[in-house]
């Protein structure tokens, strides 16, 4: 462990991550989104109309609809909502590389551009599979 | 994948705290298109698999994707051979470092390349099992009406070709992987495929997705192992690449809690893929609730490439630090022998009986790969030649025995099968021998390869414990063959199937090349002992 | 604020991760228990990245994140599969293979 930390110890750079100065937009930014949502909250019902009906009343976008019978195995959740997730997450995740290859795709050059045309190529089988098996029909 | 390894592994030079994307270019690591060529032929013909599946309709996938796999891999098999002539003596280490293809990965590949067409002829075999050994639609639930409907349709979920083209692309970069990160890729490319084609037995599902569960849960959970130890290599070396560890193994007097620590998660997550006991427990439960022929396929080519893998890093790697090590393999050899021979004898399924024997090879295996010489490389290769042709013949020979509901693998069920069928216990009893290595067979030179190897290198009583082990774990592969000989049959007993052509041939083939193989073993021997790992 | 912390909390979290596979039995969590053994080895990486000086480590840690969504679609499905069927995601009911 000794060793380790020998190795290891090194300041944090001026300005750099380990600075907290830097961080001040950031927290700026949280302010400015914690202060605008209480302003929607506390103002809305005091400048709106007020009609209720069903439709208002149900969760908004909350994903997972409630089941009808909470039987263990069952139907907790609709299958259909398990497969949207897990695909979603699949062709989510792989657009991480995409991100790097945006950086630097000027000094990567005609090579990296063909590399990651074919990338997204081999993510547009597995795309193709999916939507000719049904896996994309919500039902 | 690999590709775009070489894209990320160029960037590297880029320093942390610079803002990214300077803009002078960056190089791109030269890539040798021929040595790499049978992998992106692989992989290249699983994407269009997954294709078929797309678009085909039904009646026309099984066909389709046995002709596009079986061609693919002739044609991988083909560039394979022609490269062999024109590679470099001491091999190609291409892609940015991040693959080695030399002689000992040429070897693995062409043996992975020909294991393969077998397994996957006995996959579509759809003759023994009507409709196949695959289920038609696996989401459906077992136990339920639709279930039993589909029971009856002559259909199976053909996926299983793709997967396992994929897993087989992730098997031959795991063996030419020459760092670690690549290796972990490669790891899970061949794991994944592999979990699923588990699940999908037509029939006793439930015990098929057990398996499946259970071989996930594991393999995920030592994959875990493998990945953090490259994470504390790469702290250690600052590199992943096995030759940057080696060096900087030996030329520091950097933190060691780090380079073992690391190599010690590392080897745990290898031994896990290579089935090496203490590491074994998922063995006997996957082997036998997977289909057979996927059985066969993990049984002789998951044992090649997790094999294939634990050479490389021991001897690229970490020879340099090998005084450090070897006495704790030491033990995991030792280990996985005994625990692969004594619980075998307690079997009553011939499935998890060949399992253990599976463990006990893999510690016979681990004694070849911890020689560390050119001797012990060769010797541990052709040992692998050997399993992975009897391990294929005997699965397709247990899929054949069947009863009513399927295949009749209790020992008890085996009792007599001599008298109905002479030539399948004839061929069960050679493969068993084989496995237990009796002379006039290829395991038995195998076994004596890998001793020599190890004697050689002053590992006497590491020999002499695997000799008492393979004496032990002879004991219950003549007792399967003492049962099928010597004992009246059952009235309601198993009969025995007849497979199609394409099925038979394979047997006949891995049988054969058992036998060549324990006659004149020098021609692979001279094969298996042409190179070592490319140094670099 | 030395790199050191981050590889203590790291190893805090694979051993974590480590042990939640080992004692829980609900398969779904043993599997958030993997998953939070890969995250821990993120962590490691980009540290060691940061003591290293190099962004490899960083790239290695794209490499996990994918890999473990990978593991995870290929994963649950394995998992509700068996659950459909048993009703139960207990790794102690998966008790048909032994011996």
């Amino acid at each position: 462990m000794y060793e380790t930390a020998t190795i290891l110890a090194q300041p944090p750079a001026p300005g750099g991550p380990g600075d907290l100065k830097s961080y001040l937009p950031l927290i700026l930014l949280f302010v400015l989104a914690g202060a605008f949502a209480v302003f929607s909250v506390v103002v809305a019902p005091l400048v709106g109309p007020r009609r209720y009906n069903k439709a208002k009343l149900d969760g908004y976008e909350c994903g997972i609809e409630p089941s009808p019978q909470p039987v263990v195995g069952g139907g907790r959740v609709p299958v259909a909502y398990y497969l949207t997730a897990m695909l979603f997450i699949l062709f989510d995740i792989e657009m991480v590389f995409l991100y790097p290859f945006a950086v630097t795709a000027d000094a990567l050059g005609v090579f990296g551009l063909v590399e990651i045309f074919l990338f997204i190529a081999t993510v547009g089988f597995a795309y193709a599979y999916v939507w000719r098996r049904g896996g994309l029909d919500w039902s | 994948m690999s590709v775009l390894a070489t894209l990320v592994t160029a960037a590297q030079p880029v320093p942390v705290p610079a803002p990214p994307a300077p803009a002078a270019t960056i190089t791109q690591p030269p890539i040798s298109y021929p040595a790499i060529m049978p992998i992106l032929i692989i992989l290249g013909a699983a994407c269009v698999g997954v294709l078929f599946e797309a678009f085909l309709p039904r009646h026309n996938r099984i066909a389709a994707q046995l002709v596009l796999s079986v061609l693919a891999i002739l044609v991988a098999g083909w560039r394979l051979l022609s490269y062999a002539d024109e590679m470099p003596e001491t091999g190609t280490i291409t892609l940015g470092r991040a693959l080695a293809v030399d002689k000992p990965t040429l070897v693995l590949w062409a043996t992975l390349l020909v294991l393969t067409i077998g397994a996957l002829i006995l996959m579509a075999d759809r003759t023994v099992e009507r409709g196949g050994y695959f289920v038609a639609d696996a989401a459906v639930r077992p136990g339920t009406v639709q279930d039993r409907a589909q029971a009856g349709r002559g259909e199976m979920q053909t996926e299983v070709f793709p997967l396992a083209l994929f897993a087989l692309g992730g098997m031959m970069v795991f063996c030419a992987a020459n760092d670690l990160l690549t290796m972990f890729i490669a790891l899970e490319v061949l794991s994944l495929p592999l979990y699923l084609m588990c699940g999908l037995a037509r029939r006793r599902r439930l015990l098929s997705q057990e398996a499946a569960v259970k071989y996930f849960l594991l393999g995920a959970f030592a994959s875990a192992f493998f990945l953090y130890g490259l994470a504390l290599l790469y702290g250690y070396a600052g590199s992943v690449q096995l030759s940057d560890i080696a060096n900087a193994a030996a030329g520091t007097n950097r933190s060691e809690t780090l380079l073992f620590g690391g190599l010690g998660l590392l080897v745990v997550g290898l031994l896990f893929k290579g089935s090496v006991g203490p590491f074994h427990t998922w063995t006997p439960d996957v082997y036998q609730g997977a289909p057979t022929p996927v059985t066969a396929f993990m049984g002789a080519c998951t044992k090649i490439a997790a094999f294939g893998g634990i050479l490389r890093v021991l001897s690229v790697g970490f020879g340099t630090t090998s005084w450090e090590w070897r006495g704790v393999l030491w033990g995991v050899a030792i280990a996985s022998m005994v625990i692969g021979a004594v619980l075998g004898l307690t079997q009553t399924d011939v499935k998890r009986m060949v399992a253990y024997s599976s463990v006990a090879h893999a510690g016979f295996l681990l004694i070849g790969a911890i020689v560390l010489k050119p001797a012990g490389l060769s010797a541990t290769l052709f040992y692998l030649v050997t399993y992975g042709f009897t391990t294929l013949a005997t699965f397709g020979v247990i899929g054949l025995v069947r009863n009513a509901d399927g295949e009749a693998t209790h020992l008890s069920q085996w009792a007599g099968l001599a008298k109905r069928s002479p030539l399948v216990a004839g061929t069960m009893a050679f493969l068993l021998l084989a496995l237990a290595g009796i002379p006039l067979t290829s395991g038995f030179v195998g076994k004596f390869v890998v001793f020599q190897a190890a004697l050689s290198d002053g590992m006497a009583p590491l020999v002499v414990v695997a000799v008492l082990a393979s004496a032990v774990a002879a004991f219950f592969y003549l007792r399967v063959i003492v049962l099928m000989y010597f004992s009246q049959p059952a009235e309601d007993g198993p009969t025995v199937t007849i497979p199609n052509l394409w099925t038979t041939g394979v047997l006949t083939v891995c049988v054969l090349v058992t036998l060549f193989l324990g006659i004149a073993p020098s021609l692979v021997l001279d094969w298996t002992s042409s190179g070592v790992f490319a140094l670099q | 604020m030395t790199p050191t912390y981050y590889l203590l909390l790291s190893a805090l979290l694979f051993t974590i991760g480590a042990v939640g596979v080992l004692v829980r039995r609900n398969a779904i969590v043993v599997f958030m228990c993997i998953e939070l053994m890969l995250n821990a080895v993120n962590l490691t990486l980009v540290t060691f990245a940061r003591i290293n000086g190099s962004l490899s480590g960083q790239v290695m840690a794209f490499f996990v994140m994918v890999v473990a969504a990978a593991e995870v679609v290929v994963g649950l499905a394995i998992i509700m599969s068996i659950f459909r069927t048993r009703r139960s995601a207990s790794v102690d009911d998966s008790n048909l293979l032994k011996y």
